[in-house]
C-alpha cells in the first residue's frame, strides 16, 4: 500500500512526495484531538465491538445437527412413535403381499370353475376323456 | 490452519478501529464539517464493520472500513439534501468557525498562555499551519478530496482507492493530481512550503 512503490514518472514522484507531506502535517494533527472527541470515539468503538459478528457459534449447528442424526439412527433410546414409524413401511409390505397372495388365489379359483363349468355343461360327458378310443379319436382329428 | 486463524478477532478488531478512528474522525470532519455529524458517521460506520464483517481477516478490514465510511459520508450528504429541501439551512448564515465545531487553532490558542510550555509559539504557528491546510483541503471538491485523503492519508494504493470510490484509477490519478496541484498553490499562496 506504499505510494511509492508504484510505477510513477518524475511528475508523480514529485506529487506523491508532495502528497504524502500534507498527509504527514494531517497526520500529526490527527493525534491532537480534544479528549471529548477522542472518548466518544472510544465509546463508539467498544459499542461497535459489542455488536462484533462472531462467527465462533458457526460450528454449533453442525454439532446440532450431527446430534440430530445420531437420533435418528438410534444411537440414543428412540420413543414409541419413532420406533411404530420405523415399522410402517414393514407392515404395508406384508399387506401387500398378503392382498396380492389373495388375488391370485382367488383368480385361480375363478378360472377352475370355469374350465369345470364347461366341462359340466357340454354335450359330451366328462367319462368320455376317460375312454382311450376317444382319445385316438381327438388325436386323429387334430393330425387332419 | 484453522478457519478461525484467518478471522480477526476481537483484539484486532479493537486495535484495527483504536487506529483508524482519530484520521476517519477528521476525513469526516473535513468533508461534513460538523463535529458531532462526523462523530456519528465514524460511529455508525464502527458499528457496521464489526456488525458485518466483524469475522472477516484483518487484511480486508481498512478497505471495507473505507467503503463503508464513504458510503455512511455519501448517506449522510443525502439525507442533508433531503433535509434541506425542507428546511432552510440555518448553518448558512453561521460564521465559518462555527460555535461548537472543533478548531484546532482555537485548542492550541487557548493553552498557549501556559508559561510552562517553552516551544508555545512553534506550536501556535505549527497549529496555525495545519488549520490553513486543512482550510484548504475542505475547499476542494468532494472527489478529489475523497481520492487525496484515501490515497495519501490512508495509504491506499491506486486499485483499491478506485474500488472503494467506485472509479477508474485513472479518475483516481487525476483527482490526486489535480488535489495535490491546488493544494501545493493554495498553500504557497499563503507564504508555507507544503
Amino acid at each position: 500500500m506504499n505510494i511509492f512503490t508504484e510505477p510513477t514518472g518524475p511528475v508523480s514522484q514529485t506529487e506523491a512526495r508532495l502528497g504524502a507531506r500534507i498527509a504527514a502535517r494531517l497526520e500529526v494533527g490527527s493525534l491532537d484531538l480534544p479528549h471529548s472527541i477522542t472518548e466518544r470515539l472510544r465509546a463508539g468503538r467498544v459499542q461497535a465491538l459489542l455488536h462484533r459478528r462472531v462467527v465462533e457459534t458457526q460450528p454449533v449447528p453442525v454439532m446440532v445437527g450431527a446430534h440430530h442424526a445420531a437420533v435418528t439412527l438410534g444411537a440414543q433410546t428412540p420413543g414409541f412413535w419413532t420406533r411404530a414409524s420405523a415399522l410402517l413401511p414393514l407392515l404395508a409390505l406384508v399387506l401387500g403381499l398378503a392382498t396380492i397372495g389373495a388375488l391370485q388365489d382367488q383368480e385361480r379359483a375363478y378360472e377352475l370353475a370355469e374350465v369345470d363349468a364347461e366341462l359340466l355343461t357340454a354335450d359330451l360327458p366328462p367319462t368320455a376323456y376317460t375312454d382311450p378310443g376317444f382319445l385316438q379319436y381327438l388325436k386323429k382329428a387334430a393330425q387332419e | 490452519m484453522r478457519i478461525g486463524d484467518l478471522l480477526a478477532t476481537e483484539r484486532e478488531l479493537d486495535a484495527f478501529l483504536r487506529g483508524v478512528e482519530k484520521r476517519a474522525f477528521k476525513r469526516t470532519y473535513y468533508h461534513v464539517r460538523n463535529e458531532e455529524s462526523a462523530l456519528d458517521v465514524v460511529q455508525d460506520s464502527m458499528m457496521k464493520l464489526a456488525e458485518h464483517y466483524g469475522h472477516k481477516s484483518p487484511e480486508e478490514l481498512p478497505m471495507l472500513f473505507q467503503r463503508i465510511l464513504s458510503n455512511a459520508t455519501l448517506d449522510w450528504f443525502r439525507r442533508q439534501k433531503t433535509r434541506n429541501a425542507l428546511f432552510t439551512q440555518l448553518g448558512d448564515f453561521d460564521s465559518p468557525d462555527g460555535g461548537g465545531e472543533f478548531d484546532v487553532l482555537e485548542a492550541l490558542l487557548a493553552n498557549s498562555d501556559n508559561p510552562q510550555q517553552e516551544s508555545s509559539q512553534s506550536q501556535a504557528e505549527r497549529a496555525q499551519t495545519l488549520h490553513l491546510i486543512e482550510l484548504e483541503i475542505q475547499n476542494l471538491p468532494a472527489r478529489q478530496r475523497e481520492a487525496f485523503l484515501m490515497r495519501y492519508w490512508e495509504e491506499l494504493d491506486l486499485a483499491e482507492t478506485a474500488s472503494a470510490m467506485g472509479c477508474s484509477q485513472g479518475s483516481v490519478k487525476t483527482h490526486c493530481s489535480r488535489a495535490v496541484s491546488a493544494l501545493a498553490k493554495a498553500l504557497r499562496l499563503k507564504g508555507i512550503d507544503p
